[in-house]
């Protein structure tokens, strides 16, 4: 019996690594307001983290009445078994209040770029040992639970949101649907994300592990996960409490595979998931836009002078250009200032136009005034003449 | 006249809706903790990293640096238990290479991989060895092709790292150098202190007595005393795992006990030999006894594969990764002449965000207001100008025809009045009216 070489230790040692390490996570809601966002992440994490919104304070945000979209972070340190994660919680409160939802998702899209592009340039930095990190790697994506249909404004973002992070759509609020209600409009849901080519993420199939793909099975089948949050606990039956909701026909529970999908969806964003989630997130998402990101700088850098330093063994090395392009700026908020300021001027150029025609009625009057005062003077010139030319006759 | 005088300017006054700008002060990052006494289930992460590194499998690259003759190929096929490193290979090379100017045996990098699977882990295992290392007469140069190697891996990983496409990347730097001392029993030599201070801060160098069975028991303890002491004054760093206080009791010691053997005094063998009280062990038969490879009594070799294997192999891998690449990495860039840019390490700050897109924002507004406030006046005045000169050209042309009218009434109301002078005069016969007559008929 040779002595073994001992490598079955290296998934413990791998283990123990990141145990004492810990953890970072950032997940993003995002959908209207009003579906229960605040209330799923705290349900999800068994703790208030997110003060919920006060109704009336929305009204005396920034005195205008069309809201922008704001992104909200709420960071935090939990620790749960000795293990500690560092979460970020990205919300988007506000989004698709507007009557006009244009451009409403902006800020969300670039937010997440903007945090791929910020990683990108701290990896680049001589010293980086202090990364910042806010790489999004979950988005749920809150669906209202009308049981009709995905609205246009609602596939329009999750198209964006796709080609970027880990989308996951959930339908809110899933105790207004009846089972069968439940199934179809998951089923639509389903069928429309397929139609529209909206990549939603959908855990590995692990085929050589059976126990393990049956359960990634299970979880795609279930997709969107329907969910209900609860912050509370109900007495279910005498002794036993759970997380759920309380109505006069009986008692929805958080926990309860038979009334929605919360725990699946716990399970993929952290019992067997997450992982997956932050490994594709870094290995794909971020990897796709440095790539595009590089790609189109050196492309816009192909006519210019490449600085070209040597190192020390005499090869040449490219110095890393750094280009800085304008910020774009995508609040609606500027837009309608802009918007604003150009309508000013227009007006004034209006008013300034209609001063102009003012005056020139004025001045032809005063030609016409003018002109018949030298009519005047021209009858009186000729009454004149034909007086001499009476004299003259007169005088022969 | 009711002419029209031209205005002033407009002052041009924004609507204050749009002026005011909404100040923020940038505020302290908040960060919540708690520890939850629920089950939430992000402590599975570490499972997960479990489950998914069995799925990768595991690297190791490790370089072997020592005079030939001890034992090196041996200890590394003992390590691994396998025959990774072909001993002729490494015999040969040394008699068949070529021969530099100065007479010297030159410095041949070679590399020999291997695959170990145990219980369905995978581990890729590369081996680094220098043979001729310490063969000259004059070892002065002979650090070089060493170092070179491990700057070469380093440069090779910089360079994949900063390429677009990054998705193949390999790690080929070393993560352990394992640096075998000949078991003199006297110190280190020049030689051993020159090629340690060069490497020791870009590899986690690992110094081993090697062919210990040639020392006795009290001579390895001197032996490794002196050696550590020599360490010590030259400011040689060699890898040391850590033992942080919140591991189990057990753990911990073990890791004590590790770091209480350095130098490792080992010996190596992939042979078996039996025992006088009849077992069959990997280790080394004289006829004074038998010495078992994997005896902790005997040597330091199971020590030596807790360390690089069965227990730190991840945390070397870390350590070459986080700590000795990243230093060798800043060093270089700095070196290229790339700075710095500190500004870019800031905690995002939605508000802050705002705060600047706000006052960039600003910046655009007052610029387009500032050019489209300037065509505007531009075009005013244009027209201005235009209406005042038509309306100057006007009185100027209505002065010039008023006079000349005036004129001509003028003389024709001198001419009436001698005409009505002359008429109350005394008729005279009128010559003038012919003499015209004739004159136009004579012009035509």
């Amino acid at each position: 019996m040779p002595e073994p070489v001992g490598i079955t230790s290296l998934p413990d040692q791998r283990y123990k690594i990141v145990s004492k390490e810990g953890a970072t996570f950032t997940i993003m809601v995002a959908g209207e307001s009003g579906l229960g966002k605040t209330t799923f992440i705290n349900t999800l994490f068994q703790t208030s983290l997110k003060p919920h919104q006060d109704p009336t304070e929305r009204h005396n945000k920034f005195q205008s009445a069309q809201e922008t979209v704001e992104i909200g972070i709420v960071r935090a340190i939990l620790e749960e078994k000795n293990f500690k994660i560092r979460l970020n919680i990205i919300d988007t409160p506000g989004f698709g209040n507007n009557v006009n939802n244009n451009d409403s998702w902006t800020p969300i899209i670039d937010f997440i770029d903007d945090q791929h592009e910020s990683y990108m340039k701290q990896e680049r930095q001589p010293l980086r040992t202090n990364k910042k990190d806010l790489r999004v790697h979950a988005c749920l994506y809150f669906i209202r639970p009308t049981g009709h249909s995905l609205k246009p404004l609602d596939i329009e973002i999750m198209q964006r949101l796709s080609t970027r992070v880990n989308l996951i759509p959930v339908i809110a609020k899933a105790d207004t649907l009846s089972p069968a209600e439940l199934d179809t409009f998951k089923t639509r849901i389903r069928e429309i994300i397929e139609a529209q080519d909206i990549n939603i993420y959908t855990p590995p199939l692990e085929l050589d592990d059976p126990a393990s793909a049956e359960h990634a099975k299970q979880l795609i089948e279930s997709m969107p996960f329907a969910i209900i949050g609860a912050e509370e606990e109900i007495e279910i039956s005498p002794g036993k409490f759970s997380r759920g909701r309380k109505y006069p026909w009986g008692v929805v529970e958080v926990e309860n595979d038979e009334h929605c999908d919360f725990k699946k969806l716990r399970s993929l964003l952290l019992r067997t998931n997450m992982l997956d989630l932050v490994l594709s997130t870094n290995e794909i998402h971020f990897e796709n836009f440095r790539s595009t990101k590089l790609g189109a700088d050196e492309e816009e850098n192909e006519d210019e002078l490449k600085e070209e330093l040597t190192n020390e063994k005499g090869e040449v090395v490219k110095k890393p250009s750094i280009t800085k392009k304008p910020r774009r700026l995508h609040n609606p908020k500027f837009k309608e200032e802009e918007d604003q300021l150009k309508k000013f001027f227009t007006e004034q150029v209006k008013a300034e136009e209609q001063r102009f025609r003012q005056w020139e009625t004025n001045i032809i009057n005063e030609r016409n005034r003018l002109n018949q005062d030298l009519e005047e003077m021209q009858l009186k010139l000729k009454n004149l003449e034909e007086q001499i030319k009476k004299l003259q006759l007169a005088k022969r | 006249m009711t002419s029209v005088e031209p205005e002033k300017q407009p002052a041009i006054q924004m609507p204050s809706s749009v002026k005011s700008p909404i100040t923020y002060t940038p505020q302290d990052i908040k960060i919540i903790k708690k520890v939850l006494n629920g089950y939430v289930g992000f402590a599975n992460l570490p499972k997960q990293w479990h489950r998914k590194s069995v799925r990768r499998g595991f690297t190791f690259n490790i370089m072997a640096i020592g005079e030939s003759g001890l034992g090196k190929a041996t200890l590394i096929n003992t390590l691994f238990n396998r025959e990774i490193v072909n001993h002729r290979d490494d015999e040969e090379t040394v008699e068949e290479d070529t021969e530099d100017k100065e007479g010297g045996v030159a410095v041949k990098i070679r590399s020999t991989k291997a695959e170990i699977e145990e219980d369905g882990v995978k581990l890729k295992v590369s081996v680094i060895t220098a043979p001729g290392f310490g063969e000259s007469i004059n070892n002065t140069d002979y650090w070089k092709p060493i170092v070179d190697e491990i700057n070469s891996r380093f440069d090779s990983y910089l360079e994949a790292e900063c390429k677009i496409n990054r998705s193949t990347i390999v790690d080929d730097r070393i993560h352990a150098f394992l640096y075998f001392i000949e078991p003199t029993g006297h110190s280190l030599r020049a030689l051993d202190i020159a090629m340690m201070k060069l490497v020791h801060e870009k590899v986690n160098l690992i110094p081993i007595i090697a062919k210990s069975d040639t020392l006795t028991d009290d001579e390895i303890v001197e032996f490794k005393q002196r050696i550590l002491a020599d360490i010590a004054h030259q400011g040689i760093k060699i890898f040391t795992p850590e033992a942080p206080g919140d591991d189990d009791e057990e753990t911990v010691s073990n890791t004590q006990s590790i770091i209480d053997t350095f130098p490792f005094a080992v010996v190596g063998s992939t042979k078996e030999v039996q025992t006088p009280d009849g077992r069959t062990v990997r280790g080394r038969q004289y006829p004074w006894g038998v010495i078992e490879v994997d005896n902790e009594a005997h040597n330091d070799f199971v020590k030596l594969r807790q360390l690089l294997i069965r227990n730190f192999l991840e945390e070397l891998k870390e350590h070459t990764a986080n700590v000795l690449y990243e230093n060798y990495r800043t060093e270089k860039l700095k070196k290229m002449g790339i700075e710095q840019d500190s500004t870019v390490f800031r905690e995002f700050d939605p508000l802050a965000k705002q705060q600047e897109e706000r006052a960039l924002h600003e910046a655009k507004l007052a610029k387009m207001e500032a050019e489209m406030k300037s065509v505007f006046q531009q075009k005013v005045s244009e027209k201005e100008k235009k209406l005042q000169r038509s309306e100057a050209d006007l009185f100027a042309r209505h002065k010039e025809m008023k006079d000349k009218l005036t004129k001509q009434i003028k003389i024709l109301e001198e001419k009436k009045v001698q005409l009505e002078k002359q008429r109350s005069l005394p008729q005279e016969p009128m010559v003038q009216p012919a003499q015209q007559k004739t004159r136009k008929g004579f012009l035509r």
